[in-house]
């Protein structure tokens, strides 16, 4: 399985270091374009493949722990990366996202999951797929919005105008925030089903919570014309909101009492 | 032309006075709870709690339409004071997702300013209120006069009010009962967490069976001095089957048979029982360096020893899978002759009356051979008005998208 896994991720990895490296000569010669982009998208088709294969080996979706969703951030992160090129024409977010998908990969390979067919009665209910997929492609959306707020950030010190990548950040975030509404109200309409209560306060859920309000916050700011080059700061540091929640969680205080905590110890 | 920066609470007032007001009303919130040593919010039931929110609504709205052009009025339904006071949940709840939310020493600082219950504390209560203040204010001049360009702030905004309110002042209606029945057995008692005595319900439960599936067993090899298990040099984990193997340091093992269901038989080699009795059986062949061995262990039961085999200094085993399975055949009825016979099951809860009977816990040290189920009972009330939030909410969410990308495509 491991075995499998690391060749994988090293296919992928290459994938998109070829293809950054040709999109970059492609600047040059334009003929390099279609091979580039070519190379890039295999490296998260061999990503998609493997966790298809994963799927069918395990009988169970590969969602349960963070290590197997990091699988899918790594497949879909530089998917959005090549939207945001195709739609706003913006060719550097992509290279953010591969370096991110593959550093996703690079967790996974230094810290390897044990393997693990169960699934434990509470997570077997048709919500489990609809809920951490939105959620998933949630935070898919809203680490290119932060990486590209960063990115905004840094063109600002360097004082260089760039009206179209906050107008890319926004959508971004507007697009997330859209998500994670979808996957916190569906995580309380399961709860009701498999807990017993819509809503209880538990760590994941308040920082989940949190999160949702960060970027409810953030929409609202904008709406009031607050200077949009000062949200970019706010946009990039809502990420780390969402780490906590993501990964975080796990490690807090709070945590001992969490229904949440599926990973293995 | 110079610009003469405004002076504090010179109109019309914006971010600063909004960001003063919600930090002297958080600071009040925790004096209250400071002064009410450490009791939280007391709400009243049905249908008191009910009466309270219409006119709270009714009062908001009508302050909304009647004082619509009130410098102060539009200052509080505004967007400066509703950031400030989502930045002020947001910090409330940021204390309850890092403190523990639990029972505390009563009189510590922490119990007196309600941290370690933060969601039912003044502070919060208080800022959840002007925060529904402030967002009705809003939503009463996008509802009147009705426009349909307004549908998806209206959709968003007031599901949420609905939403927030509903499930905030509902509480104290939710019941969450306990009860444990016991193989054919009846019982009509459901525990609180809040006191032992236990609550006669308007119904009983008879339980059938419970049964509980598992899923196949784990082999491991373990040192008997630390009791923890060693590393699979595919560092994965084996679930038992006929034929599987497992590899660790100097020691390769090989499932030669496994019998799910089966009881000790002569000569030390099992025999085929049926489902209730049986436990699991795995004649292993172990080699360890030159020396190789056959052997038959099981993961034991509350009747039966567990057997290990001993493999130098180390001990190979199976124990019995994690729970992937449980569910409990019941019949309930209530005295108006009302009856349901249904299986209950994690994720699977049913519904009877107004109550939703879920399966929640069984005898873990019996595990299989639990002899009762433990079966909660909830009833609430004001679900039906949260989820019609929710669902606005969601409703207000996809405009919202599909608005956001219309947009864009108008933009470029």
């Amino acid at each position: 399985m491991i075995v499998n896994f690391t060749t994988v991720a090293i296919v992928a990895m290459v994938c998109w270091a070829l293809g950054t490296l040709l999109s970059i000569l492609a600047r040059r010669t334009p003929a390099l374009k279609i091979p580039a982009f070519v190379l890039s998208l295999g490296g998260s088709l061999f990503m998609a493949a493997f966790i298809a294969f994963y799927w069918s080996i395990l009988d169970r979706p590969p969602l349960r722990t963070l290590g197997e969703t990091r699988l899918w951030y790594a497949a879909l992160i530089p998917l959005v990366g090549f939207l945001v090129e195709y739609r706003w024409k913006i060719e550097w977010l992509k290279y953010y996202c591969m370096a991110l998908a593959a550093f996703f990969l690079c967790i996974n390979l230094l810290h390897p999951e044990v393997f693990d067919k169960t699934l434990m009665p509470a997570l077997q209910s048709p919500w489990f797929i609809p809920h951490v997929i939105v959620y998933l492609v949630g935070y898919v959306l809203l680490a290119a919005s932060s990486v590209t707020a960063l990115h905004n950030v840094y063109l600002q010190l360097r004082h260089k105008g760039n009206d179209n990548g906050e107008s890319v950040s926004h959508y971004l975030a507007l697009l997330g925030f859209v998500l994670l509404s979808f996957g916190l109200i569906f995580g309380a309409l399961w709860a009701k089903e498999a807990w017993g209560h819509y809503w209880t306060w538990d760590p994941k859920e308040t920082w989940a919570f949190l999160s949702w309000l960060a970027y409810l916050g953030y929409l609202h700011a904008w709406r009031y014309k607050i200077d949009r080059s000062k949200l970019q700061w706010y946009l990039a540091l809502s990420f780390v909101v969402l780490l906590v929640c993501w990964f975080g969680v796990n490690y807090l205080p709070s945590a001992a009492n969490s229904v949440h905590t599926y990973s293995q110890s | 032309m110079v610009v003469v920066p405004r002076r504090l609470f010179q109109p019309p007032w914006e971010f600063r006075e909004a960001a003063l007001f919600t930090a002297v009303a958080v600071f009040a919130g925790f004096a209250f709870q400071y002064a009410a040593s450490g009791q939280g919010v007391a709400l009243p039931h049905l249908p008191f709690n009910a009466i309270a929110l219409a006119l709270f609504a009714v009062f908001v709205l009508s302050v909304g339409l009647g004082f619509k052009n009130n410098p102060m009025v539009k200052w509080f339904g505004g967007i400066p004071l509703g950031l400030c006071l989502i930045f002020a949940i947001a910090l409330l709840s940021l204390i309850g997702g890092v403190v523990p939310q639990e029972a505390i020493k009563p009189g510590s600082l922490s119990a007196l300013l309600g941290i370690n219950q933060i969601f039912s504390s003044w502070p919060f209560a208080l800022a959840i209120l002007l925060f529904l203040a402030n967002l009705g204010l809003s939503l009463s001049w996008k509802l009147v006069p009705f426009k349909l360009k307004n549908l998806q702030f209206i959709l968003f905004h007031a599901g949420f009010w609905i939403a927030l309110s509903c499930a905030i002042f509902g509480t104290p209606d939710l019941q969450r009962l306990v009860m444990k029945v016991d193989e054919g057995q009846e019982s009509n008692l459901g525990y609180s967490m809040e006191s032992e005595t236990p609550q006669k319900l308007p119904f009983s439960v008879f339980l059938h069976n419970f049964s509980l599936e598992e899923y196949p067993p784990q082999l491991f090899l373990y040192d008997p001095q630390s009791g923890q298990p060693l590393e699979e040099l595919t560092k994965t984990t084996t679930l038992v089957h006929k034929g599987v193997k497992a590899s660790w340091k100097n020691v390769d093992v090989e499932v030669l048979d496994f019998l799910p269901y089966a009881l000790p038989g002569k000569n030390g080699v099992p025999e085929p029982a049926d489902h209730k009795a049986g436990i699991s059986f795995a004649k292993v062949k172990i080699s360890s360096g030159s020396a190789q061995r056959e052997e038959w262990i099981t993961t034991g039961s509350p009747m039966v020893d567990t057997k290990d085999a001993q493999v130098g200094a180390l001990y190979l085993g199976i124990r019995a899978g994690t729970p992937k399975a449980f569910r409990s055949e019941v019949t309930v009825h209530d005295d108006n002759g009302q009856q349901t016979m249904a299986t209950l099951e994690v994720n699977h809860p049913i519904n009877f009356t107004d109550w939703k009977l879920y399966q929640m816990g069984y005898d873990q040290k019996a595990g299989r051979w639990s002899q009762f189920s433990l079966i909660e009972l909830i009833r609430d009330p004001w679900l039906p008005a949260v989820y019609l939030g929710f669902f606005m909410i969601m409703a207000g969410n996809i405009l919202f998208f599909w608005n956001g990308i219309k947009r864009t495509e108008g933009a470029s």
